[in-house]
């Protein structure tokens, strides 16, 4: 995925902390929830739509995570582990509430690899509004891809659908957002 | 939506430009911490996770160790009341055995329990003639140990697989050596009886 920030003297204190707190030191772990509380919490309000939901979606990952921390592999990224489970959770709080509407198709549409520009620069409310307006699937594939910078590939695999249906929802989600901005989304 | 604690009313021109973090309305730790706490004390916690990952494998294979011991016990106690006439026990002496009794042995149990040239010689003419005597026993001598051997073999089988584990432990090892003892002594019950013409 796109990289947020340089790697290097970032692995290695995180590296650290995520040791420290297999140990169980859970001061270790405030720190690590402290760097990355922001980024979960936004994913799962962008797929809850909900900030008190949110809340718990993101509550609910970070104790997932500690209590899984033994099994993460420091070498790849603690952001994208904890972006999983932030999905799992957010998608199993959907099922539970019977809120999901399965709108995912299996057609192949043709990839869409764009950098996700407007045509005209919009106001981030009225962007988010409008993606907050978007149908669960389509939304899902578009918060990962566009905003979180995850490869179809990877997208696909945290919400458990297959690569073409990402790839189908992102296509649909693409066209209904252009309709809702009114300008051309590249 | 998600930016109603950022600057929303800033312009951007691509959605990779929409902010990633967006900070909570309030301070999450606190729920987090409270429930890491419940867990801890309910036992749950990683530390606890940690330990039994850690501790997980020596305590199979400490499972697995009561079972052969009790495994074999039960043999040994049900060859000394049905099957084996008194004083006809001729275990093979020292910690000899056989690696082809159950078959699939591991290199290193090869080199632990290779069986001396004599032993071998004997177990292999008790076993080939095996299905001989047995035949010439009554039905219920022939059923028990038939059941007896099932019992054996699948005493050295889990041995065998625990030892592949750990296959320094000695009290595994020592246990293997029993069972293949044990083999001996219901191979040489057979044939004894057999011999004298009577059941077991």
């Amino acid at each position: 995925m796109t990289q947020i920030e340089p790697e290097g003297t970032r692995v290695d204190w995180e590296g650290a902390l995520v040791q420290r707190a297999c140990v169980g030191d859970v001061r270790a772990f405030e720190r690590l929830y402290r760097e990355h509380a922001g980024r979960v919490y936004g994913l799962c309000l962008r797929m809850t739509r909900d900030p008190a939901v949110a809340e718990d979606c993101t509550q609910e990952t970070f104790i997932n995570a500690w209590k899984a921390l033994a099994r993460f592999e420091t070498r790849s990224s603690l952001a994208t582990w904890l972006h999983r489970i932030a999905v799992n959770v957010a998608l199993a709080k959907r099922r539970k509430a019977s809120l999901i509407v399965e709108s995912s198709t299996e057609d192949e549409e043709e990839g869409i690899e764009g950098e996700w520009t407007l045509e005209t620069p919009l106001e981030v409310n009225e962007i988010e509004a409008a993606i907050a307006g978007l149908p669960e699937g389509a939304r899902d594939v578009l918060v990962l891809n566009a905003i979180y910078g995850y490869s179809h590939s990877e997208a696909a695999q945290m919400l458990g659908v297959a690569e073409g249906t990402c790839k189908a929802q992102l296509h649909r989600a693409r066209g209904l957002l252009r309709k809702k901005l009114g300008v051309e989304v590249r | 939506m998600a930016s109603a604690n950022d600057d929303g009313e800033r312009k951007v021109t691509s959605l990779r430009d929409l902010p990633q973090a967006v900070t909570p309305p309030r301070d999450l730790w606190s729920g987090i911490e409270a429930r890491i706490a419940a867990d801890r004390r309910a036992g749950d916690g990683v530390a606890d996770e940690r330990r039994a990952l850690v501790q997980g494998r020596s305590a199979r294979l400490r499972w697995i160790a009561a079972a052969a011991v009790v495994a074999a016990l039960a043999v040994g106690i049900w060859i000394g009341r049905s099957l084996l006439p008194t004083g006809a026990v001729r275990a093979p002496s020292g910690t000899s055995a056989s690696t082809s009794a159950g078959g699939g042995t591991s290199e290193v149990l090869q080199a632990a329990y290779v069986a001396d040239p004599k032993y071998r010689r004997q177990r292999e003419a008790l076993v080939k003639s095996l299905e001989a005597r047995l035949a010439a026993l009554p039905l219920d001598s022939r059923a028990k140990v038939i059941a007896s051997l099932a019992t054996i073999h699948k005493s050295m089988q889990d041995l065998q697989a625990a030892l592949g584990r750990d296959p320094s432990n000695a009290l595994l090892q020592e246990l293997l050596v029993n069972t293949y003892q044990d083999e001996m002594r219901v191979l040489t019950a057979v044939h004894e009886a057999s011999d004298a013409g009577r059941g077991i």
